[in-house]
């Protein structure tokens, strides 16, 4: 198996028909979506730059959230009266509309707190694609970061430079957190 | 004829100048290495008047909240002027005007965010920390009007050594859990989008700044599934947060309207709370940004007469939903004809109070509505900071009136009183003030202020298009 090698090219904000382009070519020579990664300083879509949907559990893990506050919620309002119940003049022991109000708090605070969670821990999660960082990046640079076949490496370099890319090779995995 | 098309001619080019869209910030892109300098230097740059502001600040806090609030625990609530019949008094007034305050971040990020308006995007951070710190100043109060602080957690939803629980069916359980719910959403969603700002900051320092964005940054790189993630967390909280922010101050009129208290008891409590709560908090926002524009280095850039001309727009359309809202409760409350609400109304505008109800109207109604109708004074900023800071006077006003004012003339009147607020509470409540204005002041030292990434975006998506003669500003839909 031939060894691979980590490039890290750099275009500048005003590049970013180029840095479309540069995928394309990347894709050409060989590597696959999977061996590439795009690094910016703001938002592209995927649609911008040619590059296959992201997928993430983050919408799953906030529903499951909702879910939790919503039982909790379910036994302050229903299962703690009847752990010890005080019955007050004509009030009800489980009314359900003073419970919405209870339920709606917990569901909500379960949603938003599970929705943080799961970007923190899929942010910090291990990822397997290529990994590397330029401050660059932060301002306003696009990387694209690929691993390709060290025997591509001339034809890589050759064919980014031509698009105006400043080709960083082998980048080293910086630490960046914590 | 000939004269009026020389006039015409004469009147029109003057006001295309002023609409010259090269003048919003959307319209004037820097590149973002430059950007990203000048919110750091807003950052990191501290002057001998920065470092005096805040000692005193410190000092306003340290001894107007809690040198009085520690003489309070010592001596007893008695020290206070809440007594029979008014034993709410300046605590819950401050309480409720800090809850309202705390409206601003949620709806200028997460409401304009929803709706796409794009003049949001320098100031969103400015309305949230407003949100966040607003909430730390309002929480304070449901502990100090305790009496008893060190009995506060009798509030948390857990039994108690005979196994009885809360009561979960009192608002005051309610205002707890929505208090809660609304400072941990809101300080997560000020979070979020300053990740990829504090990865820029972490970047450019070294020190202990260095290693507490990298520590806060959590690895950022800004890949594409980082910046997916970021944006489905974000649409999350954009929209899970708007009904907890009007939950929240929903619940809190309901502290009042729950009660059988003449003037309290109304349905309509809770949007007419909302909406003074929106109009007092879109208020302290714009003086807050012209705080920041005066004394925060390159914030001119940012900081636009374009968007005090919108907040300003957003005030008088909230000012007129008040007064509609107002006007609604007091008709049918005076129509109803219940001799103990007359009585109370009556005694609003006529009473040896009746300063506070007309300072109310007037701030809250006849300035909003007699300046901000004009674009020349929605573009002053200097204008739009004394207008605003009268909306505030107006809506504390408006709280002093419904609580204490309200309390002291109920059904029986052999038990009216009159509130006299005691140096207690009034040094409390301006020690919550320099508690704001303290965090305030550190936080505009130690995050950027300004989300860089989110105005660069928005500079991205915004082009002029020529349309026949005209340059016409024209917005791309990049955002998924």
């Amino acid at each position: 198996m031939a060894a691979k090698v980590v490039h890290l090219a750099l275009f500048k904000e005003e590049q970013i028909d180029h840095a479309a382009e540069a995928i394309s070519r990347l894709h050409e020579l060989g590597i696959s979506d999977r061996d590439i990664s795009v690094i910016s300083g703001i938002p592209y879509s995927e649609r911008i730059l040619g590059r296959p949907m992201s997928w993430t559990n983050i919408g799953r893990i906030g529903l499951a959230g909702a879910v939790l506050g919503f039982l909790v919620a379910t036994f302050l309002n229903f299962g703690t009266p009847l752990l010890y119940p005080i019955r007050v003049a004509a009030m009800g022991l489980t009314p359900i509309p003073t419970s919405i109000v209870v339920t709606f708090e917990l569901t909500m605070l379960g949603l938003l707190i599970s929705t943080f969670i799961g970007v923190f821990v899929e942010t910090i999660s291990p990822s397997f694609g290529p990994k590397g960082y330029h401050p660059k990046i932060s301002d306003g640079h696009i990387g694209i970061l690929f691993s390709g076949p060290a025997q591509l490496d001339e034809k890589i370099h050759t064919a980014l430079s031509e698009l105006g890319a400043e080709v960083v090779h082998e980048v080293e995995e910086e630490k960046l957190w914590p | 004829m000939a004269a009026e098309t020389n006039l015409l001619q004469a009147v029109k080019p003057a006001e295309h100048a002023e609409e010259d869209p090269r003048e919003h910030l959307m319209f004037d892109p820097r590149p973002r290495e430059e950007m990203n300098r000048m919110v750091m230097e807003a950052m990191t740059t501290t002057t001998r008047r920065y470092w005096i502001w805040l000692i005193a600040l410190g000092l306003g806090v340290a001894v107007l909240l809690f040198g009085a609030w520690g003489n309070m625990i010592l001596t007893g609530i008695g020290v206070a002027g809440v007594r029979r019949p008014i034993f709410w008094g300046v605590f819950i007034v401050t309480f409720v005007f800090w809850i309202g305050i705390s409206h601003a971040g949620t709806f200028v990020s997460a409401i304009l965010r929803v709706f796409k308006a794009e003049f949001r995007r320098p100031f969103t951070r400015a309305a949230e920390l407003m949100t966040t710190f607003g909430l730390a100043a309002g929480a304070l109060y449901p502990l100090i009007h305790l009496g008893r602080v060190w009995v506060f957690y009798w509030m948390i939803p857990y039994p108690n050594a005979r196994w009885l629980w809360p009561n979960f069916r009192s608002p005051l359980v309610w205002d707890f859990l929505a208090i809660t719910t609304y400072l941990l959403s809101s300080t997560i969603y000020l979070y979020l989008p300053l990740v990829p700002d504090l990865a820029m900051a972490r970047d450019r320092t070294k020190g202990w700044r260095h290693t507490i964005y990298k520590l806060l940054a959590l690895g950022w790189r800004g890949t594409e599934a980082e910046w997916y993630r970021l944006r489905k967390a974000i649409n999350i909280f954009a929209f899970a947060i708007i009904p907890v922010m009007f939950s929240v101050h929903t619940i809190v009129s309901w502290d009042f309207a729950v009660g059988m208290v003449a003037g309290w008891h109304s349905t309509i409590f809770g949007p007419y709370f909302i909406v003074g709560a929106i109009l007092s908090g879109v208020a302290a926002v714009v003086t807050i940004l012209f705080v920041l524009r005066n004394t925060m280095k390159h914030f001119d850039y940012f900081i636009r007469v374009e968007h005090f001309d919108a907040l300003g727009k957003l005030l008088l359309v909230f000012s007129m939903a008040w007064a509609y809202f107002f006007f609604n409760e007091y008709l049918l409350s005076w129509y109803g004809g219940d001799a103990a609400v007359k009585q109370v109304l009556t005694l609003h505008a006529t009473g040896p109070a009746a300063w506070v109800w007309y300072t109310m109207l007037i701030c809250n109604v006849a300035i909003p509505w007699l300046t901000l109708w004009n674009k020349t004074i929605r573009r002053t900023p200097w204008a739009m900071f004394i207008i605003t800071l009268l909306i505030n006077v107006g809506m504390y006003a408006e709280r002093y009136t419904i609580i204490p004012l309200t309390l002291g003339h109920q059904r029986s009147p052999f038990d009216w009183g009159v509130y006299n607020p005691q140096w207690t509470e009034i040094s409390i409540a301006l020690g919550t003030l320099c508690l704001f204005m303290f965090l305030y002041l550190a936080a505009s030292r130690l995050i950027p202020l300004v989300p860089v990434w989110e105005v660069q975006e928005g500079q991205m998506a915004h082009t002029l298009r020529k349309v026949g003669k005209a340059e016409v500003p024209s917005v791309t839909e990049l955002e998924e």
